[in-house]
């Protein structure tokens, strides 16, 4: 008989015969089927009898015999358990509040900076993509023979789109889109904003949502469209339509009136702009010029097909194009045009020139994508750890429900119901965590307008629920299947071990101080350059100058003689471009060899009013003649880099004009710490006209006399902005960047770490609850403190040393490239990032483990003992 | 004639469940037909017909006789009730009767 017991039925089969069987016909059934099974066994062999077997559960498929029993059985029941499953683990969470508040609390952070991290990306990934009309709407490109091969442009010729209605089919709509930059004038304030001067067609193309008015208000060439954001920069509280702006392009003004104002755009438009403007509006449309020149301006084309157009045979219309640009344009021929879906125009960033998208800004997606994960894992880590520590305590649950027969499956799917619980707490919470912290926060630090758009953004739905069903199966999924594997056998009798001893949580927890380390290191490193550098020398001195614009070549004697009578000027001179700002590149020849070099030209007077430090030779003398023409000035990086000596024996030849150098100074920072010293070369170039005129103050009057600066140049220049700017502050922008990111580091170090912290605490304090009688007990034998301390901190310093260790490697490694984006000057990830880092930690630790000796030491071994 | 109708296969089943008395049950009754009379019957049809025959009052049934064969499952065990045997015997009979009208064989000329 023993024999026969080694082979089975084939499961599958079996199964269904019990799935649907009656139950008052299933013993019988299956029990003859299992008999005939075993009889073919014997006679026939198995595959055979498995094959009879299976053949008779079919012939069994009868309808006398069919009764869903099971699928009926469990649907009825299925509501009620699954209820009681909820209210368990809501009377689990109230009996565990300190536990609950630390997942829940984790979570719900870890979940918070992942919805910015989300939105962040989303914003970058999905604009645009709200326009209910983006699947027929096709952008123009077309592809012509460059030096470097074939390059497609995002823009076409702008008769193009008049074109369009007789050669094209199927085309409904189309627009012209020309992006400009001009010179908002309002109320004698002056902006420069951004501006789409487009077809009307272009508001039936596009849907926005208006505030103000209605998008058939762009058909009036004098009217505009302003955006919230800039109705309520220029407007404030006043009704915006009908107020009046001016808008100035090379010079001309013309008049507009506001028309409506669209609703708030929150970052997610295809197109960034401030205002929109009828094309017609644009200065340069002018009907009559000659074709040759109409075919060679060019803008972006859109145009919306029908519903169900063939976009093949478009884009063989579009050769009639093709045809006549090269006809009219032979210069300049096309090789082909074609369509770009308008959802598909982000995927081509970079692959098309001069289109609507040309940046995608993958370096901070990466850091926030990161630091969002980062926290997500420290959280769910301590999730993980933490419930299979709380479930140590429901062991006997466990056992009970399994001798009375729960399947396997049933005990994953409690733990799991439970953990949804959790997670949709956490979710909720992580939400208005994100909204009304971390979102402004953020907002603030990257001068977004990022939000949460709960009803009209689908995607942030799809997005939180794919995060809690995530969430939930990562957190739950090994502790329940962990959990659930116990033989009921092993619990009742008290022999189940489990608990923070298990190989699992140790590598968790090393894990987690390896994050927090990495994250600390990032955040201190990060700090600290900022710190070197906010305290590191210009190599000139930047106190008591002003930097202001020329927009006019004719306003630049005018203004120079103006300024210079001002009382607390000193002295002033022009510069094509100035110490501070990006400067033109020059070719250089000496001898043979040919660099590219910082190519600065300004007055004589220039190097000295910046106060640049000499290191050999002399300055410019303005009084002689061959200073003012064939002279040069370079920094000590141009003949480090060439692999020169001053004086030089030979002449420099720039543009076919030869130079003496006559001087070398120090070397000094025109852009920003990202960017390492170029060799640079400075010219003086006689009375000529510049961009910039710098100003010399008296000490200490710089900033006092900004405002009759300001009104000087008004005077001058009535239709300009001014853009005047003190040259301490000519890198305010990008330190205010790297602020911003050190803000955003060092927040989510605070972060982990105080994530890692709460998971070591409620494992500490766990584990310490659980055994508490056991130190007790050793207490009465007489341990000392120092002996239960040394039990205790021992595993946690190991896991601390091989974290460090870790954490050290990589940060090293990944921290250096890190600062690497961001400065070309750094300290790197020297002793201090890292000491700090793991001194930090291991005080955390030892500080964490100590609150819990201190319980011990506290504890009374006659109480505790007494009880139960 | 009311409630004796019988088909083929029912006949069969029925004459099979008097004759192994307490022992019958699917695939016992299924063995012995194939030992009996050399058909294969599927095994479901014997379930069908045993569960007519029942409804239909002509044999009863109780469970028991779990083995390990079954994995423990007991069997339904079949008997014939007092109307089965009559059944049987009204067939009989009946068959009988028509057998014995039956006109001579051929070979015999008498009826020219």
């Amino acid at each position: 008989m023993d024999k026969k017991r080694n082979h089975y039925p084939p499961r599958l089969a079996d199964r269904f015969l019990e799935f649907y069987c009656l139950p008052d016909r299933l013993e019988q059934i299956q029990g003859d089927a299992y008999e005939i099974f075993y009889l073919d066994l014997e006679e026939k062999g198995l595959a055979f009898a498995r094959f009879r077997f299976i053949f008779h559960v079919f012939s069994f498929f009868k309808w006398s015999n069919i009764g869903f029993s099971k699928f009926m059985y469990l649907k009825t029941n299925n509501t009620v358990m699954i209820r009681s499953y909820f209210k368990i683990g809501w009377r689990n969470i109230l009996k565990q509040k300190g536990t609950t508040f630390i997942s829940v609390f984790g979570l719900s952070c870890a979940v918070g900076c992942c919805i910015v991290a989300y939105l962040f990306i989303a914003n970058i990934w999905f604009k645009g993509l709200n326009q209910p009309n983006k699947d027929e709407i096709y952008q123009l490109v077309y592809t012509s023979e460059e030096a470097e091969g074939l390059v497609t442009y995002g823009t076409v010729a702008e008769p193009v789109s008049e074109l369009i209605p007789n050669t094209l089919n199927q085309v409904k709509n189309q627009t012209k889109v020309l992006y400009e930059f001009p010179l908002l004038i309002q109320d004698n304030e002056s902006f420069f904003q951004r501006s789409i001067y487009a077809d009307p067609s272009f508001m039936e193309m596009f849907k926005y949502r208006m505030e103000f008015g209605y998008p058939g208000a762009l058909k009036e060439p004098d009217q505009v469209i302003l955006t919230h954001q800039l109705s309520e920069k220029l407007f404030g509280d006043m009704h915006p339509l009908g107020q009046e702006l001016s808008l100035v392009i090379n010079g001309e003004e013309k008049l507009f009136k506001v028309g409506g104002v669209l609703e708030d755009l929150k970052d997610m438009d295809m197109f960034t702009f401030d205002l929109i403007v009828n094309f017609e509006s644009h200065p340069h449309t002018i009907t009559d010029i000659p074709l040759k020149d109409a075919w060679s301006k060019e803008l972006w084309t859109f145009i919306q097909v029908e519903k169900g157009a063939d976009i093949p045979r478009i884009e063989s219309e579009l050769e009639r194009f093709t045809q006549i640009q090269n006809q009219v344009n032979p210069e300049k021929p096309y090789v082909d045009m074609g369509l770009i879906a308008y959802p598909d125009i982000i995927y081509n960033v970079g692959k098309i020139e001069r289109g609507v998208r040309d940046f995608l800004g993958i370096g901070p997606q990466i850091l926030l994508g990161t630091i969002g994960l980062f926290i997500l894992l420290l959280a769910v880590f301590n999730y993980i750890n933490l419930s299979i520590l709380m479930a140590s305590r429901r062991l006997k649950e466990i056992g009970v429900r399994k001798v009375i027969g729960s399947k396997r499956s049933q005990l994953v799917f409690q733990f799991l119901s439970e953990n949804l619980l959790i997670c949709f707490f956490a979710i909720f919470l992580g939400c208005l965590l994100a909204g009304f912290i971390f979102l402004p926060g953020f907002n603030e630090i990257a001068s977004k307008n990022l939000q949460i758009d709960l009803f009209r953004d689908k995607n942030i739905w799809i997005f939180l629920g794919s995060m809690l069903l995530a969430i939930t199966l990562i957190t739950g999924l090994y502790p329940a299947t962990y959990l659930s594997s116990f033989k009921p056998i092993g619990i009742l009798k008290g022999n189940q071990k489990i608990g923070s001893k298990s190989v699992f949580t140790s590598v968790l927890l090393t894990f987690q101080f390896t994050l927090a380390i990495i994250s600390m290191v990032a955040a201190i490193a990060f700090v600290q350059t900022n710190y070197i550098n906010a305290n590191r020398d210009w190599g000139y001195n930047s106190a008591d100058k002003i930097i202001i614009n020329v927009p006019e070549s004719k306003d630049y004697v005018p203004l120079k003689n103006k300024l210079s009578a001002l009382s607390s000027v000193v002295e002033v001179s022009g510069s094509q471009d100035y110490v501070g700002n990006w400067i033109r590149e020059e070719e250089v020849e000496i001898g043979d060899e040919k660099y590219n070099v910082n190519f600065l030209d300004a007055e004589s007077n220039y190097p000295e009013l910046l106060d640049l430090e000499l290191k050999q030779g002399r300055m410019f003398n303005p009084n002689l003649i061959s200073d003012t023409q064939e002279s040069l000035l370079v920094n000590q990086t141009f003949l480090d880099q060439l692999g020169l000596e001053f004086p030089l024996d030979q002449t420099v030849t720039i543009d076919s004009a030869n130079y003496h150098v006559i001087g070398v100074v120090e070397d000094f920072h025109t852009t920003f710490f990202k960017n390492e010293i170029a060799p640079m070369a400075i010219r003086s170039s006689p009375d000529s006209v510049f961009n910039y005129l710098t100003l010399k103050m008296n000490p200490g009057s710089a900033e006092a006399s900004m405002q009759s600066v300001k009104e000087i140049w008004h005077e001058i220049v009535p239709l300009g902005l001014f853009e005047g700017k003190l040259q301490t502050e000519v890198f305010e922008r990008e330190i205010a960047d790297v602020n911003g990111i050190a803000k955003l580091i060092s927040f989510s170090a605070t972060l982990s770490v105080t994530l890692a912290l709460l998971g070591l605490f409620g494992l500490v304090s766990l584990n310490m609850t659980a055994r508490i009688k056991d130190y007790c007990i050793r207490k009465v034998f007489g341990a000392n403190v120092e002996d239960l301390s040394k039990k205790l901190v021992k595993r946690y310093l190991l896991i601390w040393g091989i974290a460090a260790v870790i954490g050290s490697v990589f940060s090293v490694i990944f921290i250096s490239s890190f600062l690497d984006s961001f400065f070309a000057f750094h300290s790197g990830v020297g002793i201090i990032p890292l000491g700090f880092a793991l001194f930090i930690l291991l005080g955390v630790i030892i500080t964490t483990v100590a609150s819990q000796i201190l319980k011990v030491i506290k504890a009374n071994p006659s109480m505790i003992l007494k009880s139960e | 004639m009311k409630g004796y109708h019988l088909g083929e296969l029912e006949e069969l089943v029925l004459l099979i469940v008097g004759i192994l008395d307490q022992e019958a049950y699917g695939v016992s009754v299924a063995e012995e037909i194939k030992s009996q009379t050399g058909r294969k019957v599927n095994i479901s049809a014997i379930h069908t017909v045993l569960n007519r025959l029942e409804e239909k009052g002509f044999v009863r049934s109780h469970m028991g006789g779990a083995t390990e064969e079954r994995g423990g499952r007991r069997k339904r065990l079949f008997s014939l009730s007092a109307s089965g045997r009559t059944a049987i015997n009204e067939v009989k009979m009946m068959r009988n009767r028509l057998y014995d009208q039956l006109p001579p064989l051929a070979l015999d000329f008498t009826n020219g």
